[in-house]
């Protein structure tokens, strides 16, 4: 027997016994099916979703048009945010839904909606697969809308959305558009936003900073199902929740951008924004060394963070912000500064204390070539230290590093009492740091 | 012997052999004769830097095996490459790999080893040769293990990416959008330790590779294959087989070679009522003491985790007694850390180490030059395995031994006692079936999410769309308006298939005596009946494990810790019933039948029994439900075994027939015993005669069932030769099986019964209308 007859046969043999099984399921799944199986998916996702069959030579698409809505966007200064689009680059807004979670090769998008600005107003553009193999058309009316000069807009698409789509370019052989950049809105809000949201989905993020509730809205879970079933025969109506999610996705895009423009990117409406949000900032200027704006947010978030001594998060949080306002100033150089900040974190006596005692320790060796000065605030530390472990909370990693700095600050002193007099001037003479050393601390730092 | 003069080997060989009590159990010995290599020129294409940075590292020439393939390679023929251990292969693919890169740095090639230890020697040593010849290569492993960042490296600029089957189906395939760049300018695919695919494991490589070879297509590259294999009885087969298209076998070994003696050595017999044998590990020990002592590099293997353990420390306590090179004889085996394992090859290399006891994972392609004396505890379980472990013994210039000392099992004792089966060099065929309903269908899932299938595509041995409209029955793919296959579901296909196992659900094992629990293993479901069941003692790794809790719907045994005396054994009952015939015909003294049939497991209880004594200490019951198998069989009928049995000798006569016949059948095929299951039926209801099944332990079968029904007078004679062969009074584990009932001569009723299967009348007829002999067995 050939080894073709021989597999036909195996998968003869297979079929018999799984057909006589009466109860297996997909007996009756396949029944229904059968009858539903009628009509053009086509027409019927066309009929279903609103849209209209586009007809090309590489299959057909169904593009639905969203009614232009009005978004204004202050472009210059979200794009002085950065590692934002400036001023004069074409932004699209970009979700796609998907057969499966895998960004792997057999996983189709076969919803992609697009949302451009044309002045103040939003368009919306959907484009849907009617059935596999028109995605060449699909790939291609995407590409058209797709200006070579753009930015991505997305959210989780850096991760997600772009790759999958990647994928199916190079599936299709074809090179995928150049984007001029991308800018993934996911790790942003997550900087920024997470604080104040319950956690970091799209929905929760219009839900608390957008102020919109979705009704209606289908899980996302549940959407490569509807999609898969509707190729198999099943309904077409049931995807017409799905297009709404899909815009509702990239109106929330939109949205976001212009809530970012109104309460973060201008520095005069900072006096509105929640202090937490400007940490947030904060920190994205810092990763991109600016510091001079990091500084910026957190005064801006400093002066209105006055919070009430029995509130213990919120001072908790205040200090966090004074931890993190201090070590932006030395990292802008200004070590006296910087100095204060550090004393007053340990003169409030929160739990940031000991940290800025040992920031304190630092500065004053390597700045101040006051060993001395830095063995007692290493000293105070480990005292610090000591009483939160009495109380059951220590501090591993804060007690390592005392020690370690206690043992060489030590060390240090004994050095130059044992070294003669002469040898030091010598020392002194030959080494820059003996300059700084001669600075005086600033009064009332000290 | 208390003296340490070093000695070459052969005087050792001549001390050994002149004691008796090691000389009584030589079985045989042989003497192959030392032969002179046989070398070509380099190739006059080949790339000057390479002919440089071969010469940098001492090789002028190369064996005619070595040349035989670049050539082919050159011309654009796959080639399978078999020669011994430590015969240069890797050269074979290496030079080829250097002169496609160099001749244009674009190319890429892939190389698949079966672990990724090898994986990992591989890199280390083609970056050696690479440097050599001053060509800058990026030659990475991609597995398991590689980090994140350095992955999307090897993506896109890996030259030469090294990994495994199990990697190449999980991570590399299903997103090979992401690979684009090997795929389409892959040149070079090496395959090495071909002969390693086989069974189950084979026939999903074989799958994968069908399905790399697509994705190349797609990808507009057409990459040549070369496979490397150990000495088997099929090469060019099972690399056609796996690669689905003919490679040329080049197998004129131009390695040159010392003389080589081979021993064959069964322990001496204790009782002969109940077969008991001295201990294998024992006269292993006893044989490779005198070559360690007289300073000959020597290797050990031991058939487990286990007696690797037991033979290291009963060598080094007897070395120790007096005083010999103890601390230069190491053990070597899986869980040993990857740094330690690569100090002790070195260690063999430069002589270091002398002495090495293994499991079979010095068996592969490891580097460990070439030693004076191997020592093999226990036959490996196929030919081709024993050679590879013989092999490691063998020096250029100088006399080597091989020692096979046999254990009590009777496939070490059919083979002892055959050693022109050992020694006539015809190894067993590796098997793979590719074609595997069950094997194929997942991989075809697999396939068609990777890249949709055209109308007419051939996927195998025929056109996919027979099997394409099963699956999409099942709705997970779809034919499109295009008349295109499409993935239609939300499923992640490749992850639903492991390679190692044909069963798609296993059970997995979780330790929680740490703090964090932690994954075991994992054992396939049938295993897991009597492995794994509640209060069953799990031996992993040489520790003891209690089964606390096995959670037969989540698919998962909780175990922890323990240190006991005794191990658990649970009782398997297995009905089997017939569902279709495939093929029959008429033998001496019945029928025999090549066929589909319906295997239900029944596991009811457990006995624990001691360590050594095997001493019953208690049982208890199981409570699980009933599992059912789907498989190949071969089995064979008796009705015209002549009259006169009683009915509780036949039942002995079929359970002792059939024990030998399992144990030649698993050697012929290169199995392992537990591969094939065995079910009597003194009046099998579908036959209404005598019948003997021996059937495939995996679901679907992998061809070995219809090549027990091809070889079955091979089974019949062989089975008689074990029996008669036994030293044995009347029936022994080592032929008939454990001894049911004490006054029962079961070698004889065996004997008996195979007599009339030899001579017996044929029955004409088939089996839907006994013939008329039956009424007489039934009475």
């Amino acid at each position: 027997m050939s080894d073709a007859a021989l597999l036909a046969r195996r998968l003869a043999a297979f079929r018999d016994r799984r057909d006589g099984d009466p109860a297996d399921p997909r007996r009756a799944h396949e029944e229904i099916r059968a009858q539903e199986r009628s009509g053009d998916l086509a027409e019927r996702l066309a009929a279903a979703v609103d849209g209209e069959v586009v007809a090309t030579d590489r299959g057909r698409v169904v593009r639905r048009v969203v009614p232009s809505v009005a978004v204004p966007l202050d472009r210059e200064r979200l794009g002085r945010l950065p590692g934002w689009p400036a001023a004069g680059v074409p932004l699209v807004c970009l979700d796609t839904e998907t057969t499966g979670l895998a960004t792997a090769a057999g996983t189709v998008a076969f919803l992609v909606g697009v949302g451009r600005w044309h002045d103040d107003a939003f368009d919306q553009v959907q484009l849907l697969l009617p059935d596999h193999s028109d995605e060449p058309a699909l790939l291609a009316a995407l590409a058209d809308v797709l200006p070579l000069d753009g930015w991505l807009v997305t959210y989780n698409g850096r991760g997600f959305d772009w790759p999958l789509l990647v994928a199916r370019y190079r599936m299709d052989r074809r090179p995928a558009p150049q984007l001029a950049g991308h800018l993934d809105l996911l790790p942003f809000v997550r900087r920024v936003f997470r604080h104040r949201l319950e956690d970091a989905r799209l929905r929760s993020v219009e839900r608390g900073l957008l102020g919109i509730r979705r009704v209606g809205d289908v899980d996302g879970w549940e959407i490569p199902g509807r999609y898969l079933d509707f190729l198999r025969g099943g309904p077409a109506d049931r995807l017409a929740d799905v297009v709404r999610h899909n815009e509702r996705d990239v109106a929330s895009l939109a949205g976001l951008l212009g809530h970012v423009g109104a309460t973060l990117a201008d520095p005069d409406a900072r006096t509105r924004t929640p202090a937490g949000d400007l940490v947030g900032l904060a920190r994205v200027y810092r990763d991109a060394r600016r510091h001079a704006d990091a500084l910026a947010c957190l005064d801006a978030a400093f002066e209105r963070a006055r919070p009430d001594a029995s509130d213990l998060a919120a001072r908790r949080a205040h200090d966090a912000l004074a931890l993190e306002r201090a070590r932006t100033l030395r990292r802008l150089g200004r070590a006296t500064e910087a100095l204060a900040a550090w004393r007053g974190l340990v003169g409030a006596g929160g739990p940031f204390a000991g940290i800025a005692l040992v920031e304190v320790a630092k500065a004053l060796e390597h700045r101040w070539a006051d060993p001395i000065g830095a063995l007692e605030a290493v000293e105070r530390a480990c005292a610090i230290a000591e009483r939160a472990r009495s109380i059951g909370r220590p501090m591993p990693n804060l007690e390592a590093d005392l020690a370690y700095r206690r043992r060489r600050l030590v060390a240090r002193i004994a050095r130059r009492r044992e070294r003669p007099a002469v040898a030091s001037t010598y020392r002194k003479a030959r080494r820059v740091p003996a300059l700084i050393a001669r600075r005086p601390i600033p009064a009332g730092v000290a | 012997m208390r003296t340490y003069a070093p000695l070459d080997t052969p005087a050792v060989l001549k001390t050994i052999l002149a004691e008796p009590s090691l000389a009584r159990g030589v079985v045989h010995h042989a003497t192959l004769p030392a032969r002179s290599g046989e070398y070509a020129p380099l190739p006059d294409w080949l790339d000057p830097r390479i002919r440089d940075g071969l010469r940098l590292r001492g090789i002028e020439r190369l064996y005619v095996h070595q040349a035989e393939a670049l050539e082919s390679i050159r011309a654009g023929r796959d080639v399978v490459v078999v020669t011994p251990t430590a015969s240069g292969k890797t050269l074979c693919y290496a030079i080829p790999t250097l002169q496609a890169i160099a001749d244009d740095p674009a190319a890429r090639a892939l190389y698949l080893f079966p672990t990724k230890a090898l994986g990992q020697d591989q890199v280390a040593e083609f970056t050696e040769l690479s440097r050599a010849a001053g060509l800058t290569i990026s030659a990475a492993t991609y597995d398991g293990d590689t980090p994140a960042p350095i992955r999307s490296a090897i993506r896109g600029a890996g030259q030469v990416v090294v990994t495994n089957p199990d990697m190449l189906h999980s991570a590399i395939l299903p997103h090979h959008t992401k690979w684009f760049q090997l795929f389409e300018q892959l040149r070079i695919i090496v395959i090495d330790e071909l002969h390693s695919y086989r069974g189950v494991f084979g026939s999903h490589v074989a799958n994968v590779l069908r399905r790399l070879l697509r994705l190349c297509a797609h990808y507009g590259s057409r990459p040549i294959i070369v496979c490397c294999s150990a000495t088997i009885g099929n090469p060019a087969e099972l690399a056609s087989a796996l690669i689905g298209r003919p490679a040329r076998l080049v197998d004129r070994n131009g390695a040159p070679s010392g003389e080589r003696h081979v021993l064959l050595v069964d322990p001496p017999l204790l009782d002969a009522s109940t077969g008991a044998r001295g201990s294998a590990l024992t006269l292993a020990q006893r044989w490779a003491l005198p070559f360690l002592r007289a300073g000959r590099q020597t290797v050990v293997f031991g058939r487990s985790r286990t007696s690797v353990e037991l033979l290291l420390t009963g060598l080094r306590e007897s070395l120790r007694e007096s005083y010999g090179p103890r601390s230069r004889v190491r053990g070597y085996r899986g869980g040993y850390l990857p740094t330690e394992r690569r100090a002790i090859e070195r260690g063999l290399r430069d002589g270091e180490v002398l002495g090495v006891v293994s499991t079979n994972a010095l068996e592969l392609g490891v580097d460990i030059g070439r030693l004076d004396a191997a020592i093999l505890a226990g036959y490996p379980g196929s030919i081709a395995a024993t050679w590879q472990q013989m092999g490691r013994a063998g020096r250029r210039g100088a006399a080597s031994v091989a020692v096979l000392v046999a254990s009590a099992s009777p496939v070490d004792q059919y083979v002892i006692h055959h050693p022109e089966y050992l020694l006539a060099n015809t190894p067993e065929e590796a098997r793979v079936d590719p074609d595997n309903l069950h094997i194929l269908l997942a991989h075809l899932r697999a396939a068609t999410f990777e890249l949709p299938f055209e109308p007419g595509e051939v996927f195998g041995p025929a056109p996919a769309d027979d099997l394409l409209a099963f699956l999409a029955e099942e709705g997970h793919v779809r034919q499109a308006g295009d008349g295109r296959w499409y993935w239609s579901s939300e499923n992640f296909p490749a992850s639903e298939i492991s390679l190692r196992s044909a069963a798609p659900e296993n059970v997995v094992i979780i330790d929680t005596t740490p703090d964090r629990p932690r994954v075991l293993g994992e054992v396939d479901l049938f295993s897991a009946q009597v492995l794994v069941h509640e209060r069953a003692i799990y031996i992993h790794e040489s520790q003891q494990y209690y089964v606390d809790r096995l959670e037969w719907g989540e698919k998962k045994a909780y175990v922890h810790r323990v240190d006991v005396d005794h191990y658990t054994y649970a009782n398997r009952a297995v009905t089997l019933k017939p569902l279709e015939v495939f093929a029959e015909g008429p033998v001496p003294g019945g029928r025999r039948v090549h066929g589909e049939v319906m295997v239900a497991s029944l596991v009811t209880l457990f006995k624990k029994l001691k360590f050594v004594t095997d001493e019953n200490v208690g049982w208890g019951p199981i409570d699980l439900p009933e599992l059912e198998l789907q498989t190949t069989a071969y089995w064979l009928t008796a009705e015209g075994a002549a009259g006169g049995w009683r009915r509780n000798e036949l039942d002995v006569a079929l359970m002792g027939a059939g024990r030998a016949i399992q144990t030649v059948a698993s050697v012929v095929l290169m199995v392992d015993p537990r591969d094939l299951g065995l079910v009597t039926q003194v009046r099998s209801p579908h036959h209404e005669a005598p019948t003997i099944y021996l059937y495939e332990a995996v679901p679907g079968g992998i061809g070995l069932a219809e090549r027990l029904f091809d070889r079955h007078a091979e089974l019949i004679s062989g089975a008689t030769d074990l029996i008669v062969a036994c030293d044995c009074d009347s029936g022994c584990p080592a032929c008939t099986g454990p001894r049911l009932e004490p006054d029962v001569d079961a070698k004889a009723l065996a004997l008996r019964l195979l007599a009339d299967l030899t001579e017996g009348r044929t029955v004409p007829g088939p089996p839907a209308e006994p013939p008329v002999a039956l009424g007489d067995i039934a009475r």
